[in-house]
């Protein structure tokens, strides 16, 4: 009964999933879809939130699945934010895809659907069992970015994914069956104790097969250079789903490999320190050179997502030098960059549910007079990104820069400070095209509606994890989100 | 309501400036919530200074948790050096608000009430991550008011000077960052209170690193020659209450920071530093004073000034005896107040003429006999006219010079002279001659006269009465100077 209960987020998500895909059909109204599929997501949302903190490395179902799905808060608060993503994807897109005529119900189990295959994939303890996840998530992710059947630049964005992402797909095979073949084994706990019990030189093979994981999962979080798809895809996909892609799905890759990189392989993690180093360097000065070279915000903000995951990638190759603040330090920069790109992407689709043209940098020139609150709000998803003091991104840069300085890493670090520099440029941009043009329209009222009041809300804790104490219980501030990331991690050992 | 003092006299402001943005104040509200709110923190200020012990090191210090896992504290103090450039930042609002009684666009009063949170709090913090925070916090209001509401290249010149400041800035942070980790790994503890931090022992070569990287942050700020290519452009296009803050406030606080940081953290590597800065801070003096005599601008002519004094300023910081430090200390006050004045000055010009090209002013003391005395007054005071605080403190710093070495005083004591030409010129063309120009020139009303009057009776009683001042710094400055030059024994 117990196990039934630890299995029920994930139940509730899939068999709502299913439920939805039957009434796609039925002549419900898209809003009244939404409704149910939120409802879906609050109800595992909240089964989650009397998980978390419980147990502490739990099979479940093993009888039935051997040691296939583990929980622990590790996973428990990917499920959360992966929840949470997806919930707010749906609520704040609620104008956007009213005013789509292309979306139809089916949206709605897809999202759902794919956060399924996120949550298998956070609870995967077993090669299989995560690609499984990986590719449930994934396909529906295809499915989504092509969404738009007319546009041809969507259709371009959706072939263009499927190819690649297939293609890393058969890497990520390759290197199961490799390891397989060391270990004798798929599962995680196996392969671990297989590590453990041989020298480094005698696990060449197994090596190889992680390294082969290891590109699928560069190519994921769009990595230099394995970036070609990001700005395409990104640009392809209709808002909410960029959105949901660039928030969610991209940290889903993160749960993956970091309980493969912190636990499974964690005897050997400092083999792949110069290989880290070189895709972060890469990652980093790439990504920054393509967002200053944007003109698009939604193409600027995908390429961004890549310098993101070059700082991420600072502290997972700080993971493997030894340093104990690094893994704290993704986890705390995972849920500081959900926060951020979820509230600017969602003001950007919500701006975009009313006009039906590309935003460019030019479109924002006096957008601060016709929505000022909008353009404050705005304005603190950019500083936060931009990992501005007092917001909580800067928080998530200054543990992942301590880290590499922990690790010794110090041109790393440096070389982040300077793309952090960098990109005060192309998100300050869009700060002084909102602020320093005067607009002929009229100022708008605040339109106080769910979207809206989320993305107010959003904003808060932005500031309020930056700069908040334990002042008020209950609501974590700047210490309580490290401490989220600290027992995230610490279930993992 | 004593103990935490100074976490309202930081953040008055920003909470008045909240309080008003949610409820969506009317401007006329809104000129009244910020001035009320300028006035009571000068009320606040003044109290402080009084009950301030001039013999005590750090006073009203408030210490709290902030961030504990990594060791940020909520780290408040005043001492000798933080109370002065506090007493500018309070004593320049009030009349900056009154100059701008009649802006009626919004975001401007916002900006400045944030802006005086943003350096206040600068001043006050004694913890690394909190400094920075300010730091950083106080360039957002300055880009935007650019940006937004100034000038020429408005636009273009915002994100020259955030992205030029924040390059320095960045730099800071990884010195911080790096300090920060020492303590850690020495006492296994995270902690970036400036207190513990001094007694990190590093060794000559990381020290010296880590010191550029914040010598960088303040140099950009204050600007030294070769640091200071934003800084005309900017003072140049932006309006006349951020060009104010900026050259009183802000570019002092890059001196500040030298003072507080670099001699508190790294007394025994600054050293290394002293003939680069003193070398730069000479060319400065010459070099300012050129591009000063040859500008037709008057905001860029007094930006250019601006510069050559605050290098005058770090010149005596790095002559490290007591007459230079006294010397530096007083002039961060008295060019504050001048430079406040005058920047008012050329912003009431602009109000009339609509230009601030000395070619297109002129004839303006036949007109205006209340506005030439002012405006002349504040030049002479910038140009160190004896009787005015100017002169007390570029003496004090020039008999510093001739302390440490014979040329550099006399260099000094020449290029000071090269101010008097500029301003001489500027006020022969600016105020007499022949009009060029056919709007018609008020002269100075009450609410003006005003707002310039305190700024007037604080020049001429710094000048006249140094006595008066000397006794509430003199102290701890000696005190402070004899360790930085303990530590700089302890070196050779």
């Amino acid at each position: 009964m117990e196990q039934f209960l630890y299995a029920l987020p994930m139940m509730v998500i899939v068999i709502g999933a299913i439920v939805l895909m039957l009434l796609s059909n039925s002549r419900m109204t898209l809003n009244r879809l939404n409704v149910i599929a939120v409802f879906i997501l609050a109800l595992s949302l909240i089964v989650q939130f009397f998980i978390y903190g419980e147990k502490e490395h739990t099979y479940l179902f093993e009888t039935v699945f051997g040691s296939s799905f583990i929980l622990d808060d590790f996973a428990s608060i990917f499920d959360i934010m992966f929840t949470v993503g997806a919930m707010l994807t749906l609520l704040i897109n609620n104008e956007y895809f009213k005013s789509r005529r292309y979306f139809s119900g089916e949206y709605f189990a897809l999202i759902l659907f794919s956060v399924f295959g996120m949550m298998v994939l956070s609870h995967a303890h077993e090669l299989l069992t995560a690609f499984i996840g990986l590719e449930i998530a994934s396909l529906n992710i295809y499915a989504l970015v092509g969404y738009h059947k007319t546009r041809k630049v969507s259709m371009e964005a959706m072939m263009k994914y499927v190819v690649l992402g297939s293609m890393t797909g058969a890497f990520y095979m390759l290197g199961t069956a490799l390891i397989y073949g060391a270990a004798g084994s798929t599962s995680f706990g196996q392969i671990a104790i297989y590590v453990q019990n041989n020298d480094i030189h005698n696990l060449s093979m197994l090596i190889i097969g992680a390294s082969f994981i290891m590109i699928t999962v560069f190519f994921k979080i769009g990595a230099v250079p394995l970036h070609s798809w990001v700005l395409d895809v990104y640009h392809g996909a209709p808002y909410p789903i960029t959105m949901f892609m660039a928030s969610t799905f991209k940290i889903a890759i993160f749960a993956i490999a970091l309980r493969l990189f912190l636990v499974i392989f964690a005897p050997i993690n400092g083999f792949w320190t110069e290989l880290l180093q070189v895709f972060t360097i890469l990652t980093l000065l790439g990504g920054s050179w393509l967002a200053i070279n944007q003109t698009l915000v939604k193409r600027m903000l995908a390429a961004s997502s890549i310098v993101h995951s070059g700082y991420l990638l600072i502290a997972i190759s700080s993971i493997g030098l030894g340093s104990d603040l690094a893994a704290p330090a993704v986890m705390f920069y995972l849920i500081a960059y959900f926060l951020s790109s979820v509230g600017s992407f969602g003001i950007l689709s919500f701006i975009a549910s009313k006009k039906k043209t590309q935003m460019k940098y030019e479109d924002f020139k006096g957008f601060a007079h016709r929505r000022p609150y909008m353009a404050i709000m705005m304005t603190i998803f950019m500083l936060s990104l931009a990992g501005f003091p007092s917001t909580i991104g800067f928080l998530g840069k200054f543990y992942i820069f301590t880290a590499a300085i922990e690790s010794g890493q110090f041109l790393l670090a440096g070389l982040g400070i300077l793309t952090a520099f960098i990109s005060v440029y192309y998100y300050f941009k869009l700060i002084a095209m909102m602020y320093f043009y005067e607009s002929n329209e009229p100022q708008k009222e605040f339109p106080i509606g769910i979207s809206t009041v989320l993305i107010v809300i959003i904003s808060l804790i932005i500031i309020w994890g930056g700069i908040g104490t334990t002042l008020i219980p209950y609501i974590p501030g700047a210490d309580g989100f490290l401490d989220i990331a600290l027992q995230a991690i610490n279930s993992l050992k | 309501m004593q103990e935490h003092i100074l976490t309202v006299i930081i953040f008055l402001p920003l909470f008045t400036a909240v309080i008003l943005g949610v409820f969506r104040a009317s401007t006329r509200a809104l000129k009244v919530g910020a001035f009320l709110t300028s006035v009571v923190t000068l009320w606040l200020v003044l109290w402080l200074t009084y009950n301030f012990d001039p013999q005590g090191k750090m006073q009203f210090v408030e210490h709290a948790q902030w961030i504990k896992h990594s060791g940020m504290s909520y780290y408040l103090g005043v001492d000798f050096l933080s109370l002065t450039v506090l007493l500018l930042i309070t004593l320049i609002m009030p009349p900056l608000y009154l100059y701008m009684k009649h802006e009626e666009r919004k975001g401007y009063w916002y900006n400045m009430m944030l802006l005086q949170t943003g350096v206040t709090g600068a001043v006050l913090s004694l913890d690394l991550i909190l400094f920075y925070m300010f730091w950083e916090t106080m360039l957002l209001p300055i880009f935007i008011m650019i940006g937004k509401y100034g000038n020429g290249m408005h636009q273009y010149n915002a994100m020259k000077i955030v992205l030029i400041t924040i390059l320095g800035s960045m730099s800071m942070l990884f010195s911080i960052l790096y300090l920060g980790y020492m303590h850690y790994e020495t006492t296994g503890l995270w902690s970036f209170s400036l207190q513990d931090l001094t007694n990190i022992v590093l060794n000559a070569k990381t020290s010296v690193i880590l010191a550029a990287g914040f010598l960088l942050a303040f140099v950009i700020k204050i600007p030294l020659v070769g640091f200071h290519t934003w800084m005309a452009p900017a003072y140049g296009s932006a309006p006349t209450p951020a060009v104010v803050i900026m050259s009183s406030i802000m570019a002092k606080l890059g001196i500040y920071g030298i003072w507080r940081f670099g001699f508190g953290l790294f007394e025994n590597t600054l050293i290394f530093y002293a003939p680069i800065i003193i070398v730069l801070a000479l060319i400065g003096l010459i070099y300012y004073a050129i591009r000063a005599i040859t500008e037709d601008n008057l905001r860029r002519m007094f930006a250019y000034s601006s510069g050559s004094h605050l290098s005058l300023i770090a010149l005596g910081l790095f002559l490290t005896n007591i007459y230079a430090w006294s010397g530096s200390l007083y002039l961060i006050g008295t060019h504050a107040l001048a430079s406040a004045g005058i920047f008012i000055m050329i912003g009431l010009v602009y109000k009339r003429f609509k230009t601030v090209r000395i070619s297109e002013l002129g004839g303006i003391a036949s007109k205006a006999p209340k506005f030439t005395f002012f405006f002349a007054f504040f030049a002479l005071s910038i140009a160190g006219l004896p009787g005015t605080g100017g002169f007390v403190a570029e003496l004090l710093i020039i008999i510093g010079a001739f302390e440490t070495s014979f040329w550099i005083g006399l260099f000094t004591a020449i290029t000071m002279l090269s101010a008097m030409v500029y301003i001489f010129w500027m006020l022969q063309r600016t105020l007499f001659g022949e009009q060029n120009n056919s709007t018609e020139f008020t002269d100075l009303n009450l609410r003006e006269m005003i707002m310039l009057f305190p700024l007037v009776v604080l020049l001429l009683l710094t000048g006249l009465v140094p006595s008066l001042f000397t006794p509430m710094f003199e102290p701890q400055l000696s005190v402070f100077l004899q360790n930085a030059l303990y530590a700089i024994g302890g070196l050779k």
